[in-house]
């Protein structure tokens, strides 16, 4: 190898390095902004604990077996006080341990909340940019048909169709992501047909990249602001939507998950059991806070007016 | 020139032919087109190697949209831009697979607004390398070392490699973007109003920068343009266009000393002089351009030309276009019956509002080659029938000196005009 191959390859190693460099420092600038703001800061400490706490609930309380998603039931103590021994937070009417069930109704709703964002956002995404990049009578009929959706209040509509397809936490699931998509359609068009509008779409053109290079590289890019916001807010919103359906019924008893705690723990509440229900309530209050909290200083962190300069 | 023959030349690059793009007007529910904006109605020029084609015109005379048809960024509508390949003339739109991308590559451009037309989330050596990658010309450090160069070229250096665009100046921005459609050596750069966003001081260097260029590597340059100072100089041919036609067009220094076309004239009468005493009025073209939906008969210029005569198309139109601000005068019109282009029928609901149009139209309120070109004039009630000298458009012939010109009037009569 010569001297200058050297040399290049050299140059081309140090290059990506830059390149990296730069683009993350601009990541940092977006982190900064977002850390000024004490109420943002707050909302990401709160999502960090609940992570946590979700990632680590095996390690934290032992597994019910089989199924770890399962209420573990103590027949000899239930309604239970809090600070009972083995029970710090109490017990339901059926022994249920009301610390297991915040702690792992954490990880059902991340569950939730990421299947239910991810797979809405994806087909949102792709949905929206079809309609933004084809126009005409394409753009129509996806239009009028996101049009129908939206015409149905988001929590009747999945509701509805959480009671046809039967209670099941994965029904719910379901039902959310066949309600909620259609907002990421409307979102993703109106990037879509707001940015193809800009020269450095034509410029691309001039070069003679590809459609879809154009799509990937100038115009997703721009248009995925938005999109990210609204999928932080509904990462929150999710829950709590999903918490509702389950308080209602329309999942499965005895299962984990914050909602079907409020559900059976109200029965209790004037009676004076007001623990069955008030914590797992705290946990879908703060959770869904915190990720407002977080979408809306990531919307102000994002702002292209202000990103960058 | 319609039945122009495919032109051949050996320095020939691109041959604009006859092009025409209109947009439909759609209107209602059921979006039907019931009108066309002619944004470039019959253009035809040619840009040959190492020479700068100066389009000029006011906002809204399509020399932008004339500027994206070439560029192929827009189809036209009828005619089309024939390019230079392998001494054949092929049209543009035609071009498939290879062929296109010979095109393209061939054909750059450069935007007026610089900011608008660098991707805000791409750092300068993904911008300028991009054409090179789209090619496949280069990759990884050799493209490092493509992109410094050129950067070199525009006058800007390895330190700006990893900046994003707005950390840059307007000046700088256009600099990357010259890079940009230099990367992939095209022989012709449209340039649409590359300076026009920037401060005088910084437009002189840009302008100078596109001059080395050019001499460096033989480009031909399309220079849209409104500012007639920055087109004479840069440009070695001007081509004038009003109103999606072209009014004027030959050697730049042979107009700028004796323009052939009035609106050539008013145009760089128009321009504010340096050397002008303060409080000077500056005269400026009257009136606003008319609708391009609805372009006025004959030559498109007479609405506004102080040197208009009779032959110039005046139309039923223009007496509304002259009389629309005269107190009262059409408050009391319910119909506006065609019977030609030039002829039409007037109903007003009271006699004496027809009275007083056919007064208006003979009188001192509208020019005197509107009335000349006048042939009937009928007053009926409450009908008032105007009939106008039927004149075909106006156009683009040689002159003389072998330079083109859309104008009744001969050089001289242009030339020897004295405005009042």
């Amino acid at each position: 190898m010569t001297d200058v191959q050297q040399t290049r390859i050299a140059a081309g190693a140090m290059t990506a390095d830059t390149a990296f460099r730069v683009r993350m420092r601009r990541l940092f600038g977006v982190l900064q902004g977002m850390a000024s703001n004490p109420a943002t800061v707050i909302g990401l400490v709160v999502i960090a604990l609940m992570l946590v706490m979700a990632i680590f609930a095996p390690w934290i309380l032992e597994p019910n077996s089989p199924d770890p998603y399962q209420m573990p039931r103590d027949w000899g103590a239930v309604r239970k006080p809090p600070g009972t021994p083995g029970h710090p937070l109490g017990t339901t009417n059926e022994g249920g341990d009301v610390l297991y069930g915040v702690i792992w109704g954490s990880r059902t709703s991340l569950q939730l909340s990421l299947m239910v964002v991810g797979s809405t956002m994806i087909v949102g995404t792709i949905v929206g940019s079809i309609a933004g990049l084809v126009g005409g009578w394409v753009d129509e009929v996806l239009m009028r048909l996101v049009d129908v959706f939206l015409s149905i209040p988001e929590l009747i509509f999945a509701l509805a169709i959480a009671a046809v397809l039967g209670p099941s936490f994965g029904n719910i699931i379901l039902a959310l992501a066949v309600v909620l998509w259609v907002k990421y359609a409307r979102i993703m068009r109106a990037q879509v047909l707001q940015i193809k509008q800009h020269d450095f779409v034509d410029a691309a053109r001039v070069i003679g990249d590809t459609k879809l290079n154009i799509y990937l590289r100038d115009i997703l890019p721009n248009a995925v602001t938005p999109v990210t916001v609204q999928a932080t807010l509904d990462m929150g919103n999710v829950v709590l939507i999903g918490a509702t359906l389950s308080f209602i019924g329309l999942s499965e008893a005895g299962i984990a998950e914050w909602g079907v705690l409020v559900s059976e723990g109200q029965a209790g509440i004037a009676s004076g059991r007001w623990w069955a229900s008030t914590f797992p309530g705290l946990m879908i209050f703060l959770w869904a806070l915190a990720f407002n909290l977080v979408g809306d200083g990531l919307r102000d962190a994002l702002d292209p007016r202000t990103e960058g300069r | 020139m319609r039945a122009a023959a495919e032109p051949q030349a050996d320095d020939l690059i691109l041959s604009i032919r006859e092009v025409k793009k209109h947009y439909p007007i759609r209107e209602g529910a059921l979006q039907r087109v019931v009108g066309h904006v002619r944004a470039v109605d019959g253009v035809s020029f040619d840009i040959r190697r190492g020479q700068t084609v100066g389009l000029v015109g006011e906002s809204g005379c399509g020399k932008t949209t004339l500027g994206r048809v070439i560029a192929a960024l827009a189809d036209p509508t009828d005619g089309g831009v024939h390019y230079s390949m392998d001494g054949a003339m092929c049209r543009i739109d035609r071009l498939e697979g290879k062929a296109a991308r010979t095109f393209r590559r061939n054909c750059q451009m450069v935007f007026q607004d610089s900011y608008a037309s660098l991707n805000p989330r791409h750092l300068v050596i993904d911008l300028v390398g991009r054409p090179l990658k789209v090619y496949n010309e280069a990759a990884s450090s050799d493209l490092v070392e493509r992109v410094v160069e050129l950067l070199d070229q525009v006058g800007l250096g390895r330190q700006h490699l990893y900046r994003y665009p707005h950390q840059f100046s307007g000046g700088q921005r256009q600099r990357i973007s010259i890079a940009r459609a230099l990367a992939l050596n095209p022989e012709v750069i449209v340039l649409d109003e590359p300076t026009s966003a920037l401060d005088v001081s910084v437009q002189a260097q840009i302008l100078n920068l596109l001059n080395d260029l050019q001499k460096e590597r033989n480009l031909a340059y399309l220079f849209v343009t409104h500012d007639l100072s920055v087109v004479r100089h840069m440009a070695d041919r001007l081509v004038v266009m009003y109103l999606g036609k072209v009014a004027e067009a030959g050697e730049t220094q042979a107009i700028f000393d004796s323009p052939h076309h009035p609106y050539t004239r008013e145009l760089m009468a128009a321009k504010p002089d340096m050397e002008a005493e303060a409080n000077v009025e500056i005269r400026g073209l009257e009136g606003t351009v008319p609708d391009p939906a609805r372009p006025p008969q004959g030559c498109r210029f007479h609405t506004r030309c102080e040197l208009a005569t009779s032959a110039c198309g005046w139309e039923v139109d223009d007496v509304v276009r002259w009389l629309e601000d005269a107190p009262g005068m059409f408050e009391h019109l319910v119909g506006v019956e065609r019977t030609t282009e030039f002829a039409a029928e007037l109903a007003f609901d009271t006699e004496e509002a027809a009275g007083l149009l056919s007064m208006a139209v003979r009188s001192e309120q509208v020019p005197e080659a509107m009335r000349a070109a006048m042939r009937r004039l009928n007053l009926d009630g409450t009908k008032v029938e105007i009939e106008f000298e039927d004149v075909g458009e106006v156009e683009l012939t040689a002159r003389d000196d072998g330079r083109m010109a859309a104008c009744v009037l001969a050089p001289q009569e242009v030339a020897s005009w004295k405005s009042p």
